[in-house]
């Protein structure tokens, strides 16, 4: 089951065993996840679709190792999460992972090659290498003659380019993306999409989380789920309702 | 995160934010302020003790007094004991090692008479060493030498004032002033001695120019009459400072045992007493010092209040830095270095308004203003102190805010 850190190409990166996660709000729990397993490999891309309330943004939570399960197990390339301090967590964060979310989430007082720089000062790597590193991913979405603009100088698609070049900028191993284009119209939403497609291309393992089944569409492979649990997909268990997504 | 990228996030935050941070700093510039203008007043009040105590011999000087016996019935040995004498002056003259001077004092209250004047008066009867130790020289003629001393000789050294009230505007060198009916020859007059604390003062100094000085061998020869040859007191110079207390130790062994063991004298060590009365401090300092530490305390309560709001606002921002890799520390760390950064500016600011205050004080009161490397470190202790308590709770608030929640709040 376990793997070594460097997985060979097509072996699970993310591997997730029987993943519970309740939060006690007052008397009644809430059960976000009920038991998912799932196995993402190296280089694919999935999209993991469902209603609000399903749990899906909690399973970004605990692949992103914002959050821990509270039973079951994940193995991101082979290491088991759940024994991680917080500190721990904090460096896979920064190396292993990307964040792109719905509202961006850049930092509006910094400006464009500061926001970009941000993981890498986490990472500590020396400034003159980390503008370097900014500019040439900032350069990479198209983007390299903003670097002194501030966050609210940019357009929404500008934004969501530059929080990808944000992700991308200390080579994590995934991709996680939470509603990427939910602030986005649809002409601008595609550009990114595309972006997407681009990256998977490349070899990166891309996480979708959305509720849009033409978002959905460009990935390989469509987790849905309801109530916390896998309603579907090749690894999932009950081969039950819903069919084929788009 | 290093500590200087902090420093630029913070640095950009104040800038975007100046009139926060200008509401920010004012209880602190001036609780800053205060302070230093304690430390001023302080370090010019030791100025001032530390010019007026040279002179009268300087922190060198180690000062042996009599102290009666207050039990109402004594011992024997208390009763045998003379109190201090012109032997115990010889003995810390010989064993004292770290000694130069041994100066003893013996006055006696005497019938003074001149052609214009006659008033009882206390004489004092002196040696040599006095002159050194005080600093005290004769303006005209000379003071007492150790010729005078031998021979126990009639001649006498008057203060500038004692010299006008004897004999007027004649010039009182080599007249004769009658001494308990003893003819005494004016040998010298001394240089004025003047010392204002503080600006229109009486001259603290002003007893010396009243000063009638003979002998001291002639003081026991014509006077006392008295085997025991008493002092009143025993001025010791000690050849350097550092040296103060093991001399302070010395001097007690010779007299304790020169005294059988009966402690019937007292010996101050200067320098000791004036660190006391420094920590005792004085009403203007303990006004500002109270002041201050109020100002700093309600300064630090503005500033830990607008860091919590500040962190209200930062929340999401504090969820995506942690998203992207921030460890706890990494985000305390920003909110403490901003915090520190207000109140650091809060001291810079503080530092020249205290030299103010001091400044005018001092003025007020008549003495002369300092500036010492002191106050800009008490402003940079002050102020980095301040950011540093009142930044904590909202830097460990931060820090251990929830991802996930803080990504989600709105």
């Amino acid at each position: 089951m376990r793997e070594a850190a460097a997985a060979p190409q097509g072996a699970p990166v993310i591997h997730l065993q029987d993943v519970t996660k309740v939060y006690d709000s007052g008397d009644n729990a809430v059960h976000a996840l009920r038991g998912v397993s799932l196995e993402v490999g190296a280089g694919e891309a999935m999209a993991i679709i469902g209603p609000s309330g399903s749990g899906k943004s909690t399973l970004m939570h605990i692949v992103g190792c914002l959050d821990v399960p509270s039973s079951g197990e994940y193995f991101l390339a082979g290491t088991p999460v759940s024994r991680m301090s917080s500190r721990e967590l904090a460096r896979i964060r920064n190396q292993r992972i990307g964040f792109v979310f719905q509202a961006y989430n850049l930092l509006p007082r910094a400006t464009i090659l500061r926001n970009v720089e941000l993981p890498m000062m986490y990472a500590g790597v020396p400034r003159a290498e980390r503008q370097d590193r900014a500019r040439e991913a900032l350069r990479r979405v198209g983007l390299a003659e903003r670097a002194r603009n501030l966050p609210s100088q940019l357009s929404g698609g500008q934004r969501q380019r530059v929080a990808i070049a944000r992700a991308l900028v200390n080579r994590p191993s995934i991709l996680l993306a939470d509603e990427p284009t939910g602030n986005l119209d649809t002409q601008t939403g595609r550009e990114i999409l595309e972006l997407f497609d681009e990256l998977g291309a490349q070899g990166h393992t891309v996480v979708l989380v959305t509720h849009d089944m033409n978002v959905a569409a460009h990935a390989q492979r469509v987790i849905r789920l309801v109530d916390g649990q896998v309603a579907n997909g090749q690894h999932a268990a009950p081969p039950a309702a819903g069919g084929p997504v788009a | 995160m290093t500590f200087r990228e902090s420093i630029v996030d913070a640095l950009v935050d104040v800038r975007l934010n100046k009139g926060r941070t200008t509401l920010q700093t004012l209880g602190v510039i001036l609780g800053v302020a205060s302070l230093v203008a304690v430390q001023g007043l302080t370090d010019a009040g030791r100025r001032q003790a530390l010019n007026f105590f040279s002179e009268l011999g300087g922190l060198r000087k180690i000062l042996v007094l009599n102290k009666p016996i207050k039990e109402r019935v004594q011992s024997a040995r208390q009763l045998a004991s003379d109190g201090l004498t012109w032997g115990d002056v010889q003995a810390i003259k010989r064993d004292v090692t770290y000694a130069t001077q041994v100066d003893p004092i013996s006055t006696n209250d005497l019938m003074v008479r001149s052609p214009s004047y006659l008033k009882e008066r206390t004489i004092h009867g002196l040696t040599p060493d006095y002159q050194a130790v005080y600093k005290y020289f004769p303006a005209r003629g000379r003071f007492l030498i150790d010729d005078d001393m031998a021979s126990m000789a009639r001649v006498c050294v008057l203060g500038d004032t004692a010299a006008r009230l004897y004999f007027g505007n004649e010039d009182p060198l080599g007249k004769t002033l009658f001494i308990g009916d003893v003819g005494f020859r004016v040998v010298g007059v001394m240089r004025r001695k003047e010392f204002f604390f503080n600006e229109g003062d009486q001259n603290a100094l002003e007893w010396m120019n009243r000063l009638t000085i003979i002998p001291i061998t002639a003081m026991y020869a014509r006077f006392t009459g008295d085997e025991k040859k008493r002092v009143n007191y025993i001025n010791v110079m000690v050849d350097k400072v550092e040296n103060n207390r093991k001399a302070t130790l010395e001097i007690k062994k010779v007299l304790f045992r020169r005294h059988g063991g009966v402690e019937d004298f007292e010996v101050y060590n200067r320098e000791e007493r004036l660190r006391q009365q420094q920590s005792q401090g004085q009403v203007f300092d303990i006004t500002f010092l109270v002041t201050g530490v109020v100002s700093l305390i309600v300064g630090g309560i503005v500033i830990m209040n607008i860091m919590l709001a500040s962190l209200r606002e930062r929340i999401r921002e504090v969820g995506v830095r942690k998203a992207l890799g921030a460890r706890g520390l990494d985000v305390a760390l920003q909110f403490l270095v901003e915090s520190v950064l207000v109140t650091s500016i809060g001291g810079i600011v503080g530092l020249p308004l205290g030299m103010v205050f001091a400044g005018a004080i001092t003025a007020l009161i008549g003495q002369p203003a300092i500036i010492t490397p002191r106050m800009a470190v008490v402003s940079v202790v002050a102020s980095v102190a301040t950011g540093l308590f009142f930044g904590l709770y909202p830097a460990v608030k931060a820090a251990r805010l929830n991802p996930v929640e803080a990504l989600r709040y709105e």
